[in-house]
C-alpha cells in the first residue's frame, strides 16, 4: 500500500507532472532572462513563459476553414501529453516517476512523437506557410535523429559492460558508482554531440528554422491561435526540460544518497546545460538556413557522436 | 471552492493578457520610416522584451497590430482581411502620422485612409516619424486596454 502511494506521488508530484509544470516554466523563463542579460538588457520576468501560455489560453481559438478541424485541435493534446510522459522517466538521483528496462527506446519514441504532432497539426491546418514549415521540421528531424541515438547507444555501451543498457536506472546506478560520466574524456565528443541535438530538437533559436518567424510567419504554428498555440508552446518549454534533464539523466547523474541534495544539484545542472546548450547558441548566432542545420548535424555532430561510439566500441 | 478556482483562473488570465504582449505588424504604404522605429523599439537597446514584447510573424497569435503607413488603395484590402484573421481580444495600434490623418499623402487618389474608416483604433501613436520611446508608450497603453477588453469578454 505504501508502495502503491509513494509511486502515485511520484508520478503526480515530485519527479512527475507538478515538478515538469514548475520546472519547464521555470526553466524557459531564466533561458529568456539569460540570453537577455548576454545582450545587456533587462528581459522579461521570469515568469513570462507562463504569462505567455496563460494568455493563450484566453484568447479566441480559430480553426481556419481548409483544416481537418478534428486533427488541427487534437494534434497539440497529444504532443503535450507525450513530452509530459517523457518528462516522468527522468531520474532525479535514483528516483524516477516510471521505470522501465527500456527507459531510453520509451523516450526516444515519445520525443520523436512529438516532433511528428507537430507535423501533423501544421499539416492539417492547409497553409502554406504551415507547408514549408513542415518540411522544414522533417529536415530538422532528420538531422538530429542519428546523433541522438548514437549518444544514447554510446551511454548504454559504458554502463552496460559488453552489453548496451537503455535502462536510465542502471545508468544512475553505474554513474552513482564511477563517478558522473562526464568526467569520462572518452565521453566527452558524445557530450558535445548531445549539447548541439538539443537545441534542435527544441527547436531554440539558432536552429528553430521551423518556425521561423521573420521568413515563414510561423511556418509550422502558423495557423494556431488560442488554446492549441498554449498547449504547442507549453510543449516546447517542456521540452526543454526534457532534453536538459535527459542530458543530466545521462552524463551528469550525481547522487549524494540525501533526496534533497539530489533535486538542488539536479536543478542547478539542468539550468547549466540550458544555459551552455540554449541560451549561449541563442544570444551569439544569428538563424541557420536549412541546408546548413542539415550539413552541420551531419558532419559536425554526428561525427563527434560517431568517434565517441567508435573510441567505447573498441573498449578504450 | 470549485467556483473560486474557475475565478482565480480568470484573474490570472486577464492579468497575462497585459503582460504578454505579441507584436504583429502591417505595413500599409508606409515610407519604412515608421517601420524601422519599429524594429528599433525591439533592439537591445530599447528592450520591448521587458513588457513581454515578442515579434510574431502570424496575425493569428497576435496581441497588438501595429499598423503604419496612410493605407493605400493596394493594401487597404489586405489590411481589413489581415485584421479579421487577428483572435480576441487584441489591440489595434496605428504607428506615425500617416494611418491617423494621411500625414503628407493626404489627397492623393491612391490613399483610402485613414484606417479609422475601417477598424475602432485603439491606441494610436503620433509622429512623423515617432520615436521608439513613444511607440513603447502606445504599447503600454494598449497593454492596459488589453485587460480591459479580456476582462469583458467573460463577464
Ligand atoms: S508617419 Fe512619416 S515616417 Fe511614418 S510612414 Fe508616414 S511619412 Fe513615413
Amino acid at each position: 500500500m505504501i508502495g502503491f502511494i509513494q509511486s502515485v506521488l511520484n508520478i503526480l508530484l515530485l519527479p512527475g507532472l507538478a515538478f515538469t509544470l514548475i520546472a519547464s516554466i521555470l526553466l524557459a523563463g531564466i533561458d529568456r532572462v539569460l540570453v537577455a542579460r548576454m545582450q545587456r538588457r533587462v528581459g522579461p520576468p521570469v515568469l513570462q513563459p507562463l504569462y505567455d501560455v496563460l494568455k493563450c489560453l484566453g484568447k479566441e481559438t480559430i480553426v481556419p476553414r481548409k483544416a481537418n478541424e478534428k486533427v488541427f485541435l487534437l494534434a497539440p493534446a497529444v504532443g503535450l501529453i507525450s513530452v509530459l510522459v517523457t518528462a516522468m522517466f527522468l531520474p532525479i538521483g535514483n528516483v524516477s516517476a516510471i521505470r522501465t528496462n527500456a527507459d531510453m527506446i520509451v523516450i526516444l519514441y515519445l520525443l520523436t512523437l512529438a516532433s511528428v504532432t507537430l507535423i501533423v497539426g501544421s499539416a492539417a491546418s492547409g497553409s502554406p506557410f504551415a507547408g514549408v514549415g513542415l518540411s522544414r521540421e522533417m529536415v530538422a528531424m532528420i538531422s538530429y535523429e542519428l546523433p541522438l541515438v548514437m549518444v544514447m547507444l554510446t551511454v548504454g555501451f559504458v554502463c552496460g559492460n559488453g552489453l548496451a543498457t537503455f535502462s536510465l536506472a542502471k545508468i544512475g546506478a553505474y554513474q552513482a558508482a564511477n563517478g558522473p560520466l562526464l568526467l569520462n574524456p572518452v565521453l566527452w565528443p558524445a557530450a558535445i554531440a548531445l549539447l548541439f541535438v538539443i537545441p534542435c530538437e527544441v527547436g531554440q533559436q539558432p536552429f528553430d528554422i521551423d518556425e521561423a518567424e521573420t521568413e515563414i510567419c510561423e511556418g509550422v504554428l502558423a495557423e494556431y491561435s488560442g488554446k492549441p498555440l498554449a498547449q504547442f508552446k507549453m510543449m516546447h518549454n517542456v521540452k526543454m526540460y526534457v532534453m536538459s534533464g535527459l542530458f543530466c539523466a545521462l552524463f551528469l547523474n550525481i547522487q549524494t544518497g540525501f533526496f534533497l541534495a539530489d533535486i538542488l544539484i539536479y536543478c542547478v545542472s539542468c539550468v547549466l546545460v540550458t544555459f551552455v546548450s540554449m541560451s549561449v547558441p541563442h544570444a551569439v548566432t544569428a538563424r541557420f538556413r536549412v541546408e546548413q542545420v542539415f550539413k552541420f548535424y551531419w558532419t559536425v555532430v554526428t561525427g563527434c557522436a560517431a568517434l565517441s561510439l567508435i573510441l567505447v566500441w573498441i573498449g578504450l | 471552492m470549485l467556483f473560486d478556482l474557475d475565478k482565480k483562473i480568470n484573474e490570472a488570465i486577464d492579468d497575462a493578457a497585459s503582460k504578454s504582449l505579441w507584436l504583429y505588424h502591417i505595413n500599409a504604404g508606409s515610407c519604412n520610416g515608421c517601420d524601422i522605429e519599429i524594429v528599433a523599439a525591439l533592439t537591445p537597446r530599447y528592450d520591448a522584451e521587458r513588457l513581454g514584447c515578442k515579434l510574431t510573424g502570424s496575425p493569428r497569435q497576435a496581441d497588438i497590430v501595429l499598423v503604419s503607413g496612410p493605407v493605400t488603395l493596394q493594401s487597404r484590402d489586405r489590411l481589413i482581411r489581415t485584421l479579421a484573421q487577428v483572435p480576441e481580444p487584441y489591440c489595434l495600434v496605428t504607428v506615425g502620422s500617416c494611418p491617423c490623418s494621411g500625414n503628407v499623402f493626404k489627397g492623393s487618389y491612391a490613399v483610402c485612409g485613414p484606417v479609422d474608416k475601417y477598424r475602432h483604433v485603439d491606441v494610436s501613436v503620433a509622429g512623423c516619424t515617432p520615436k521608439p520611446e513613444a511607440i513603447m508608450a502606445g504599447i503600454a497603453q494598449a497593454a492596459a486596454i488589453l485587460k480591459e477588453k479580456r476582462k469583458g469578454m467573460h463577464e
